[in-house]
């Protein structure tokens, strides 16, 4: 039996994936058209960059980028150690423990996020003393906290029980058994699906505009209410959104690929 | 009585054991083992001998009767069991390596968290213990580059790196290629003839006859027929005993 070739042509691949724009712009173009769109693309760079006394400070979109950056840097963080602490006490014998975890992770899949953080933002934030910011960080960290958590126990109990069984019969303690043998073998299997997350988190932190804080999405609604330049606007804020999850993706799609071939 | 001079280092007493489900893996099993002894355990699969093993360091919980350790009851007590744990090393039929180190790491790692030793000083005594097994230039390998025969014997200086005053063997030698049994045997062979405590569950009667002091046939969960290798393999008394004897060799 002859083999086939597993080379293909890239030609073939940029001829489609040019094909597959020229209809895009076409159909975009038509639907512009019949609304009378005028674009103005060359306004939009002043809302990136704009250059004051000769520096270059960064714009309405970027400030925003930076904010979004910020919040979902110290939402994953605390919702990396919330998840751990979560699954965790699932896996414990502490009855109490994982009763609790239960209701909360029950509460918190079973409601929308938009809900959670204007619960957050305007019953629990108020009672704790909490500001904008750590009202915003703390709804997003419980949610994507309760999703991590899952992951966890996931990659925990995907182990083989002999490695539990070797380490209780070398005396270990259960503290150094988790640390030693069990977490960094579960981190292994789980960072695809966790990056996976993280690129959730990012894209949820859009939601935290509700509460007037002024991330990459709310400072987009401003500059779109202030210029009229919807579809540029708009279209930049989902191409800044794409620039840091598609490249987080593909790590992610390289890390499964690496980790496919070590077990 | 000082705890040193104890005769039996492993008293079983009435033991049963039931899983969820109903079946009744041990029933009602006793006996006792002296220090220095090789004591092997045969039977048929679902026989037992497995999960009695298992009972003996607390991996498994009888559901009746007692068992000692060098002293030490096996009850709920955390700091007994922990004492045991200790002083028990365990060697699976599936290895149990940790995969994410390398065997330096394996053997080092409970001498350092459990025995308090620092790198050097464990480093020098897994050194001695590879070099016995016959892995001394394998030492930065990961697990998964060795052979299964020489998974099976860093587990087995894993094991004694806790300087274990008895080590229980579940079935060593049953996931391993025809050819890698020996390796590992022979490492065992030598390790019962330095005087090490030894309980083993093995199909492998070359071995039985050959370094076992007491050799104990189950089937059921039940004691069938036990005394020294002589007795069973070439004069057992038991019609059980002599099918089983005539199937496996």
């Amino acid at each position: 039996m002859k083999r086939r070739a597993i080379f293909r042509s890239p030609w073939k691949d940029i001829a489609q994936f040019a094909l597959l724009i020229i209809v895009a712009v076409w159909l975009l173009s038509l639907s512009t058209a019949r609304l009378g769109y005028y674009w103005q693309w060359y306004r939009i760079p002043r809302y990136l960059f704009r250059v004051v006394d000769g520096r270059l400070v960064a714009g309405e979109l970027i400030e925003g980028l930076l904010f979004t950056f910020k919040i979902s840097g110290v939402s994953l963080v605390l919702a990396l150690a919330l998840g751990l602490a979560t699954a965790l006490l699932r896996l414990s014998d502490s009855f109490m423990g994982r009763i609790l975890t239960r209701l909360y992770l029950e509460v918190i899949r079973n409601t929308p996020l938009v809900v959670q953080i204007y619960l957050v933002y305007f019953v629990i934030g108020p009672i704790l003393g909490l500001g904008r910011f750590a009202s915003a960080v703390m709804a997003l960290s419980l949610f994507e906290g309760s999703y991590i958590s899952e992951i966890f126990r996931a990659g925990i109990v995907s182990l083989h029980k002999g490695q539990w069984e070797a380490t209780y019969s070398l005396g270990l303690s259960r503290f150094d058994t988790y640390r030693d043998v069990i977490l960094p073998q579960a981190i292994r299997r789980i960072l695809p699906p966790l990056t996976g997350e993280v690129i959730s988190l990012i894209k949820n932190t859009s939601l935290v505009s509700l509460v007037a804080l002024s991330d990459l999405a709310l400072q987009a609604r401003v500059v779109a209410a202030d210029t009229f330049l919807t579809f540029e606007v708009w279209f930049t804020t989902a191409v800044i959104y794409l620039a840091i999850t598609v490249p987080l993706s593909v790590a992610v799609h390289a890390l499964e690929k690496r980790f496919k071939v070590l077990t | 009585m000082n705890k040193t001079e104890y005769d039996y280092i492993i008293e079983i007493e009435n033991v049963s054991k039931t899983f969820t489900g109903g079946v009744e893996a041990v029933r009602d099993f006793s006996a006792k083992i002296r220090r220095q002894q090789v004591v092997v355990i045969m039977g048929p699969s679902g026989s037992g001998k497995s999960t009695l093993l298992r009972c003996l360091n607390g991996l498994e919980t009888p559901d009746n009767g007692a068992i000692v350790v060098d002293g030490i009851p096996l009850d709920d007590d955390k700091h007994h069991r922990l004492e045991i744990r200790k002083e028990v090393g365990m060697v699976f039929q599936s290895f149990n390596l940790f995969p994410h180190l390398t065997v330096l790491e394996n053997v080092n790692l409970a001498q350092m968290r459990v025995r308090k030793k620092d790198k050097a000083a464990a480093t020098q005594r897994s050194t001695e213990l590879l070099q016995m097994v016959g892995i001394a230039d394998k030492v930065n390998a990961y697990p998964a580059q060795l052979s299964g025969g020489q998974q099976q014997r860093v587990a087995i200086a894993r094991a004694l790196a806790m300087a274990p005053k008895v080590m229980l063997f579940d079935e060593p030698t049953s996931a391993l290629d025809p050819e890698m049994i020996n390796e590992v045997l022979d490492v065992m062979k030598v390790l019962a003839r330095s005087g090490m405590t030894m309980v083993v569950v093995t199909h492998e009667m070359g071995f039985a006859r050959e370094v076992s002091d007491w050799v104990i046939f189950m089937d059921g969960g039940q004691i069938v027929e036990t005394g020294t290798p002589e007795c069973i393999f070439t004069n057992p008394q038991e019609e059980r005993t002599q099918r089983f004897l005539s199937q496996i060799l």
